[in-house]
């Protein structure tokens, strides 16, 4: 099956139909036709523009904070602003960036794909969503401009109901992002329960699918306490309800625990999606069947239930219950196996596979390897007795970074870099997209490995000065942070030059078994041309036609002289 | 329970049958009842047990409403399970806050930070000291400053 | 392995043409069937419902902190909220979820009228809902019974203070010292003086931000059953085809549910003397 030619796609520009088998990139080019399009491969990657802006501004301020660590005292900034930059640092990375990221992109463009199905069940509700994420992140923008929220990106009572800073408007913004993330949540749900393809069985579903819709699960049922949380904050600090304040007969450890019922679970739609990707990696390059199928997509949606278990752990220390702490702490140790069952079944895939080391399981190799170490450390974090100690220090900041960054990111990248072929119908320059990985790896393990290290000698988080013993992990810590900056605009150019410059991409570059590479390369609107049949899993290479598992790359060199970059 | 057949189309899914008007206000009626007898009851005195028929009342109510009305009783069962689904995970999160604030103070009634043991001074809104635990109190006293 | 049964939509969308099957301009061109299409719009109601479930459970688990905290303060501020007005509001609000059902019966029974008139009156009883609760809203900030710092209003009658002076909407000041009196007296309900400590300001708050809430979500209901209403009027709805109807009553039902439970938690449980 030879890829669309792109010159020749059928068109229709004036009378508003789409002819359903162009590609989606060409079928429509008005402006207008991207700003109101219903198309989930569009939408997707509206998302991933804005993604990626905030990416940036997240990043900005991530790199402000480590130039004001990089000596002792004030080194650019004074402290006040300093604790608006960590705050938003935190909120514009987890809210506009983590939470949206890959469910919103690469989740929006090939969940209805691997199914079978030619878009997500509400298309309309998928562009409200954007906007709606839009106007979220518009007003928490806006409240930079205000005055900016210097209360830690977990809001904790009582300082920021007293707090002299833009808590309502930060708070608002989140609050609307919140609808965005639980419709698309909502969306995608519908849309595996009611719109698979004839043959696409529940036990057929790609991985991927089975991480979007736990994380959507999570989605659904976590961000409405959010929402309550957030409200209850405002009214707070603008009507004085009381209820997290002791002085009116509140409990601020009530405001944690109803912040922590879902940022929580959120941390899981930050990294199932990741975990979801990675899986997929990991059986296209190994080229074999995903070993434990079954296990993995269960390990997705116990993430998503057990989740839901443990927030406490972020309370160890806050005053609550000795019986809850323990409580939760035996939960805590619950959720991390089925971590380590996705860990052990992605290693058994690759043994006695046929390796393939392109970029995007470069990726995969370092989600793997800084999931570990950042799940590992969690195991510290949820023991009581250690976690005394350890608590909010940088040894948490180190976690966290490693599971959220060394984690979601890094299947971020490499998801990126895996479908970008089957996104833009261009090739992108491999050789160049390894050289990025080697910086964002070594510069993300010399940014954090040392904060292992000062958070456990004593070093807090979030504060602007420290004592002298520290100070050479800080500088260490600062010079891989731009290590890792260089590693990840890197990356960006390899993905916006393939756009202008890459080689043309043949149907199935990796040559993959996976669904979403049985259609065109750039898809077609309605993606595919016929609704098709299913009748093999996503992984069965040995199932698998030769001609399904046929990458292309003959036709395109075939079409164009000189071959196209395939590493 | 009367249902009325019809003979028009319907796509497939619960819309297939159509319950009578009749039915729908025999459940207003009950409702209506159960309203009636959950306010007679609130002008009694059963102490706790006050608290518990009210809930109880009202979860029938709320049961009519969500089978009959929103016609749970004759739909895709995966509906119900979304819906209890909810409850669930809310009764998940109103138990463990549940258990964190009632169960303060419990192991070490000092730890809660309630109250100074130098002083007997219990910090605004926080648990006062029982008479059980006055005399772990008193031993956790630390040994005055010289 | 199963054949593809349904006509798929690309072939019948190729070159505008519109799909041979009858009463498909509401099948939009992603369902293969009208059945896929209802089947999906039910299930995202539902998943809607759980997320507005567990909003409102967030503030239902605050109620039952505080009230496992502070018993004492909400058996005594509790006569302050009128059962008649509350007891009436329930019925009214049950009333108009059986006219919701009704409403969608006859759309399933394609009596346009009569679904014109069911969707109007469960208008018309969520109006009269709002309007009693505006009734009891104002009656309260009159009394001064408003949470957090604006507790203790002057509203307070003079004889009912003893003279003291109450400022108006106090607010606590920076060093923390206590600008809220001791002890506040009114009226309630029933016509007994009751004395209210001052941190029944906590059960006023959580009564005015679960009923607001719940107000907000009237109004929206008010609005998207009005949409439906004019979309009915306008004929969009067949028997093949009035989802709208459905959705828009189970929104509406799960905003009876809501109230089934915040009148009894609000307005009944307490000491009844």
């Amino acid at each position: 099956m030879a890829a669309v030619d792109i010159e020749t796609a059928t068109v229709h520009p004036g009378d508003g139909h789409v002819a359903p088998d162009a590609n989606y990139l060409v079928a429509e080019r008005t402006l207008r036709s991207w700003l109101v399009t219903r198309d989930h491969k569009r939408i997707g990657i509206l998302y991933l523009a804005m993604i990626v802006l905030a990416f940036f501004l997240g990043g900005v301020f991530a790199l402000l904070i480590r130039i004001e660590l990089f000596a002792r005292g004030r080194t650019i900034v004074d402290a006040e602003t300093y604790h608006r930059f960590f705050t938003l640092h935190g909120s514009i990375m987890i809210f506009l960036f983590i939470i949206p990221s890959i469910p919103a992109t690469l989740g929006n463009f090939f969940l209805p794909i691997m199914i079978g199905a030619k878009d997500v069940a509400f298309p309309k509700l998928n562009l409200a969503s954007y906007y709606i994420y839009l106007l979220g992140a518009a007003i928490v923008i806006s409240s930079i401009v205000i005055g900016a929220v210097d209360t830690g990106w977990t809001f904790y009572t009582p300082y920021s109901v007293q707090s002299a800073s833009a808590v309502v408007p930060m708070t608002l913004g989140v609050f609307v992002l919140g609808f965005s993330s639980i419709l698309t949540g909502l969306n995608f749900m519908v849309t595996v329960h009611t719109m698979r393809a004839p043959g696409v069985t529940w036990t057929r579903l790609p991985l991927f699918v089975w991480g979007m819709y736990a994380t959507a699960l999570i989605q659904v049922l976590a961000t409405p306490v959010l929402a309550i949380t957030l409200l209850l904050l405002a009214a707070e600090r603008v009507f004085g309800i009381g209820i997290f304040d002791p002085k009116l007969g509140g409990d601020p450890i009530l405001f944690q625990h109803f912040f922590w019922f879902y940022s929580h679970p959120a941390v899981y739609i930050m990294i199932v999606p990741g975990m979801a990707i990675v899986s997929e990696l990991i059986a296209t390059f190994s080229r074999r069947a995903i070993f434990g199928y079954f296990a993995i997509a269960m390990s997705s949606i116990g993430l998503a239930v057990l989740g839901f278990l443990v927030w406490g752990h972020h309370m160890f220390v806050a005053g609550m219950s000795e019986f809850g702490t323990m409580l939760f702490s035996a939960l805590t140790f619950l959720v991390a196996i089925p971590s380590g069952v996705k860990v052990f079944n992605w290693l058994a895939t690759m043994y006695r596979g046929s390796i393939v080391w392109a970029s995007p399981m470069l990726y995969a190799m370092g989600f793997i390897f800084l999931f570990t170490i950042g799940g590992l450390t969690g195991l510290f974090l949820g023991a009581l007795s250690t976690d005394i100690h350890l608590t909010d220090t940088y040894f948490v900041v180190a976690h966290f970074h490693y599971v959220m960054m060394g984690g979601t990111v890094m299947g971020f990248l490499g998801g990126l870099l895996y479908w970008w072929p089957k996104i833009t119908g261009k090739m992108h320059d491999e050789a160049l997209a390894k050289v990025g990985f080697a910086f964002v790896f070594l510069g993300f393990n010399v940014t954090f490995l040392p904060q292992f290290v000062m958070g456990s000698r004593g070093m807090m988080r979030r504060y602007y000065d420290y004592r002298s013993e520290f100070l050479r992990f800080h500088q260490v810590s600062t010079v891989g942070s731009w290590l890792l900056s260089l590693g990840l605009f890197i990356t960006a150019y390899v993905l916006l030059d393939a756009l202008w410059r890459g080689k043309r991409a043949p149907r199935n570059p990796w040559g993959s078994a996976g669904f979403e590479w049985m259609t065109e390369t750039p898809p077609p609107v309605s993606n595919f041309r016929e609704t098709p049949v299913i009748t093999r899993g996503p992984y069965d290479y040995h199932v698998a036609t030769p001609e399904e598992l046929a990458t292309g790359w003959d036709e395109v060199a075939d079409d164009e002289p000189g071959q196209g970059d395939k590493s | 329970m009367t249902i009325e057949r019809t003979d028009l189309q319907h796509p497939a899914g619960d819309h297939g049958l159509v319950a009578t008007a009749r039915f729908y206000w025999v459940i207003f009626g009950t409702l209506v009842l159960l309203t009636v007898l959950t306010v007679s009851a609130s002008y009694a005195d059963f102490g706790q047990a006050n608290i518990v028929i009210a809930i109880l009342i009202a979860t029938i109510k709320a049961s009519l409403v969500a089978l009959f009305f929103m016609h749970l009783w004759r739909g895709s069962a995966f509906h119900t399970v979304t819906f209890l689904g909810a409850f669930l995970f809310l009764a998940l999160f109103m138990l463990l806050t549940h258990d964190d604030v009632r169960t303060r103070g419990d192991m070490d009634p000092t730890y809660g930070g309630t109250v100074i043991p130098r002083t007997g001074q219990v910090a605004p809104g926080g648990a006062p000291v029982t008479s059980a635990t006055a005399d772990m109190v008193e031993t956790a006293r630390p040994a005055p400053l010289r | 392995m199963t054949n593809v049964s349904e006509p798929t939509n690309t072939r019948a969308e190729l070159g505008g043409q519109k799909s041979a099957r009858s009463s498909s301009a509401f099948l939009a061109h992603h369902f293969a069937t009208a059945a896929q299409q209802l089947g999906a719009a039910k299930l995202g109601m539902w998943i809607f419902i759980a997320t507005e479930i567990l909003m409102f459970g967030g503030l239902f688990c605050a109620y039952s902190v505080w009230r496992g905290a502070e018993p004492e303060i909400f058996d005594q501020a509790h006569h302050f909220l009128s059962k008649p007005l509350g007891a009436a509001n329930t019925i009214v609000l049950l009333f108009s979820s059986l006219t919701a059902a009704l409403a969608v019966r006859s759309a399933g029974l394609g009596h346009r009228q009569a679904t014109s008139a069911y969707l109007f009156a469960t208008i018309a009883c969520a109006c009269v809902f709002l309007v009693v609760k505006y009734f009891e809203y104002s009656h309260k900030i009159h009394l001064g019974l408003l949470p957090g710092h604006c507790f203790g209003h002057p509203g307070f009658s003079e004889a009912m203070r003893g003279g003291r002076e109450v400022g108006t909407c106090l607010r606590l000041d920076a060093s923390d010292a206590p600008v809220m009196p001791e002890w506040l007296r009114a009226v309630d309900e029933s016509g007994r003086v009751r004395v209210l400590p001052p941190r029944a300001n906590m059960f006023f708050g959580l009564y005015f931000v679960m009923t607001g809430l719940h107000g907000i979500h009237v109004l929206v209901g008010i609005g998207v059953l009005s949409w439906v209403l004019v979309r009915n009027i306008r004929g969009s709805f067949s028997v093949q085809y009035y989802t709208p109807v459905d959705l828009a009553a189970l929104y509406w039902h799960l905003v009876d549910l809501v109230w089934i439970y915040l009148f009894p938690l609000l307005y009944l449980v307490g000491k009844p003397e």
